[in-house]
């Protein structure tokens, strides 16, 4: 198993989370891809940070902890503005969110 | 040998996965073949030798984010009254483009070298433990880092409930029928 395994695992889940954010109309896609990228990229450092010696090694694992408490963060409000909006505009679709009226 | 045939198994599992949230209709079906991604890609963390991140990683997505995201859809019924296309025209060209960026990546990636180190360390909870909560004057700091992030947290989940509390409130079909009785 060599490192670059690793890497080339986390380019293809990153590219699929921001085809699926990119390319998806409803809004729980949308939010789903984000997450899959930034979970990509969490995997992407920890394989980095195993070619690493001994304390480097352990801030690469560490920092993975603070980015997946942040995209937790993120989920919380991003689910309670998904409500507000679905409440206005009866509808999941990205599209229909693009005028600004209340 | 052994591990390149666990970490075959996994990847397959995650991209298949990652797959089917991107061709499936239904949200919950989705999220729940996200569940699935969560957990292969904690297996890898494990099989790279941080144990730690992997439990973290299944406490905090796949039981927390993705249970929320879950009760969320269940709760908007976020599908009901989808008419739109999974597709249009546009992303034809976001998926061109994010293939051209993933090749030129893969070609930066083929031509690096990089390679495990075999003297690295294992990230336990201990390992773990002892760099993030280091307070002498010599570490490194995270433990103010992880105050950040609790205030983070904290304000973030304020936000939340005064979002979603003040809608119902002021929401004129809940309150009409109580000032009548």
């Amino acid at each position: 198993m060599q490192a670059i395994y690793v890497q080339i695992l986390a380019l293809i889940l990153l590219s699929l989370g921001i085809a699926t954010a990119l390319c998806r109309r409803n809004v729980f896609f949308v939010l789903m891809g984000v997450e899959l990228a930034l979970n990509a990229v969490n995997l992407s450092i920890v394989g980095f940070s195993k070619t690493l010696a001994d304390t480097a090694s352990v801030t690469g694992q560490i920092i993975p902890l603070f980015t997946i408490a942040v995209a937790a963060a993120e989920a919380c409000v991003g689910l309670a503005i998904i409500i507000l909006i679905f409440r206005n505009q009866d509808s999941a679709d990205v599209d229909n969110y693009s005028n600004m009226r209340g | 040998m052994l591990a390149l045939i666990y970490f075959i198994i996994l990847a397959v599992i995650a991209v298949g996965c990652s797959l089917c949230i991107f061709f499936t209709k239904h949200p919950l079906y989705a999220s729940i073949a996200m569940v699935t991604t969560m957990l292969s890609l904690a297996g890898i963390y494990g099989l790279l030798g941080s144990p730690f991140v992997g439990a973290v990683q299944i406490m905090v997505y796949a039981g927390a984010v993705m249970t929320l995201l879950m009760f969320i859809i269940l709760v908007l019924n976020g599908s009901r009254d989808n008419t739109t296309k999974r597709f249009d025209k546009v992303s034809i060209f976001v998926l061109l483009s994010v293939i051209a960026v993933a090749c030129l990546t893969s070609i930066v990636l083929c031509h690096s070298t990089f390679a495990f180190d075999p003297a690295t360390v294992r990230g336990g909870v201990d390992v773990t433990a002892h760099t993030l909560f280091n307070v002498s004057a010599g570490g490194n700091g995270y433990y103010l880092i992880v105050l950040a992030i609790g205030l983070v947290l904290l304000s973030a989940m304020a936000t939340a409930v005064i979002l979603a509390r003040k809608r119902i409130a002021s929401d004129p079909e809940k309150v009409l029928p109580e000032e009548v009785h």
